[in-house]
């Protein structure tokens, strides 16, 4: 079942060395720039950095914990056949379908991406995966719940849940048209199809059991080294970008979408909380665009689009950027115009 | 041939073997580096409390996958040798450890503000907050209260806020901003935000000091804006509280 694929693995290589470059430069860009600009001692800059870094890794750790260990009970416990039996036919109906995913592998984007992954290797059409890559982490009970507690029943909260579900219908439907699955998705690095007879079939519990956690902490490495290089990056940006020059452009209907969006984006921080924080720009900033920080910020940000990178080709990375930036920024303008603000 | 393939099979063994034993250990260095966190109470340095069960979930986890690493480890041939890990993902998981044993974990202060700090409140008003009688309120809840009243209105009333010493290079001689760090989840959404103090004794303070200002508030002119501004009485100095941040 093992083929050679040099062309894969000098890829990956490249972006290996690109990942370790990048670690190294945002340390020493991110100490150079705080220590020349402010006149900050070396040691005090790379603890500011080493503060934020490590907390937005200590909050998003256990999520990708949780979804690493999903992945991981499904790879032993589910068969591919099963999922197969229970698919849609039509790629609307699949996308549909991936968005209400969440409601049974309640994960947040840090969780979602190895599931995700683990799903397609186990025949997920794409529409399906993508949609409930980008709707999963607000289309879950905990998040309902936390957006529900935030803003109470209104325009924020079905807000939320009729844009994520427009979006991630239509970029799933979108990719699932123009795309095939093995054009779309990566090499198969996942360690599944040659042993899934294996594990499906009698093999007892304990070492399925077993089985299900050794690919968890697989996992974690697998899809950890993207969460540690985007919440690197988020943490270097939160210290270059000053907040307060974005708040300055909380006003605009337009504007302030665009600017909720970036912040989202730089921010990084995990769906189930994300209301929490909204809520110290309801003040400032226009509804339309807090209901686009709160639909498109679980779809895509630096930690998912890193992650993003270990499942799907380049080209689909960038459409799963842009497609849905396009269309949450569309719908928090019409919101805007809509309310009068 | 035949010894060439047995060759390239023993080192790749070797590989397997020394992979297996850094996952291992790296899934057990971040589980005590969390369980350190909680224990020592470094955790409030990057996360709302309110939030901390997430770091025990995350030591349970760690722990557990650092145990089945460790027995397959331990007993070759318990468990399947899936090998997806390479070493950059070794080196990039390890990073935030080495972060954690070579710089000493720090609450953000004053070198984390970055553009200036805010004088308005973030987050809802909570009404527990307005039920505080003035002497409990922290400069979060004083702000929240400016924003319900004219700034003359709050003349007269007794502050007590402990906060970091602020300044900016336009401040008066004799002023400051008293300031905390907000935070709603991680520090991640940390910000700084202030109450401006005029007190004789505060060039005694460097920035960046933690201190204890206590006297009444009055309105008057701070910088380009007219608000209530802190007439203290009494400056202490103070240790850096536990929870160094407040919470919205």
């Amino acid at each position: 079942m093992h083929t050679i694929k040099p062309a894969a693995s000098q890829s990956s290589n490249l972006i290996k060395s690109l990942a370790l470059a990048l670690l190294a430069a945002l340390i020493l860009g991110a100490t150079a720039y705080q220590a020349l600009s402010s006149g900050n001692d070396i040691a005090l800059a790379l603890s500011v950095f080493a503060t934020r870094f490590l907390g937005i890794f200590v909050e998003a750790a256990p999520f990708l914990l949780l979804g690493s260990l999903t992945s991981g009970l499904i790879e032993s416990f589910v068969r591919s056949d099963d999922i197969l039996r229970w698919m849609p036919r039509n790629k609307l109906g699949a996308a549909l379908g991936g968005t209400l995913l969440g409601l049974v592998f309640p994960v947040c984007e840090c969780g979602v991406v190895p599931v995700a992954r683990r799903l397609f290797s186990k025949g997920l059409p794409l529409s399906m995966g993508v949609a409930f890559l980008l709707a999963a982490p607000f289309m879950n009970p905990i998040v309902f719940a936390s957006t529900w507690i935030a803003f109470g029943p209104g325009t924020v909260f079905f807000g939320r849940i009729v844009i994520t579900v427009l979006v991630a219908v239509t970029v799933g439907t979108v990719i699932g048209s123009f795309a095939k699955s093995k054009d779309a998705l990566k090499e198969e690095p996942l360690a599944s199809h040659d042993h899934e007879h294996d594990h499906s079939h009698g093999a007892t519990t304990r070492d399925k059991l077993l089985h299900a956690l050794q690919i968890a902490g697989d996992e974690f490495f697998e899809m950890g080294r993207f969460l540690i290089l985007g919440s690197a990056l988020a943490a270097l940006m939160q210290t270059l970008v000053p907040q307060q020059s974005l708040l300055a452009l909380g006003t605009g209907a337009v504007l302030s979408v665009v600017f909720m969006q970036i912040l989202a984006f730089i921010l990084s921080v995990c769906s189930t909380v994300d209301s929490f924080l909204a809520l110290a720009f309801v003040n400032t900033f226009t509804t339309g665009s807090i209901i686009s920080f709160l639909s498109f910020g679980p779809m895509v940000d630096i930690k998912s689009t890193l992650m993003f990178t270990g499942v799907f080709r380049r080209k689909i990375v960038f459409y799963l950027v842009l497609l849905p930036f396009v269309m949450n920024l569309l719908a928090g303008v019409v919101i805007n115009v809509a309310l009068g603000n | 041939m035949t010894h060439h393939h047995h060759h390239h099979a023993a080192s790749s063994a070797q590989r397997i073997d020394r992979v297996a034993w850094a996952k291992a250990l790296i899934l057990l260095g971040m589980g005590i580096y969390l369980a350190y966190l909680i224990a020592s109470g470094n955790l409030t340095n990057y996360i709302n409390l309110r939030f901390a069960w997430l770091a025990y979930v995350g030591t349970a986890i760690f722990v557990l996958l650092a145990t089945v690493s460790l027995y397959v480890c331990l007993k070759p041939g318990a468990g399947h040798q899936h090998y997806q890990i390479s070493w950059d993902m070794l080196v990039i998981v390890a990073f935030p450890l080495m972060l954690a044993i070579l710089i000493p974990s720090r609450s953000l202060g004053i070198e984390a503000i970055n553009g200036g700090i805010s004088l308005s409140p973030v987050g809802v008003e909570s009404p527990a907050a307005f039920r505080r009688s003035p002497l409990d309120r922290n400069i979060l809840d004083w702000l929240r209260e400016f924003n319900r009243g004219a700034p003359a209105s709050f003349n007269g009333q007794q502050v007590d806020v402990t906060g970091f010493v602020y300044r900016e290079p336009l401040f008066a001689e004799d002023g400051f901003m008293v300031a905390r760090f907000t935070m709603s989840c991680c520090v991640a959404d940390a910000y700084p935000i202030g109450m401006p103090v005029s007190s004789e004794a505060a060039a005694d303070f460097g920035a960046g000091d933690w201190v204890r200002v206590r006297g009444e508030l009055q309105a008057g002119k701070f910088g380009a804006e007219f608000m209530p501004v802190i007439i203290a009485s009494t400056l202490d100095a103070v240790d850096e509280p536990a929870q160094p941040y407040l919470y919205p």
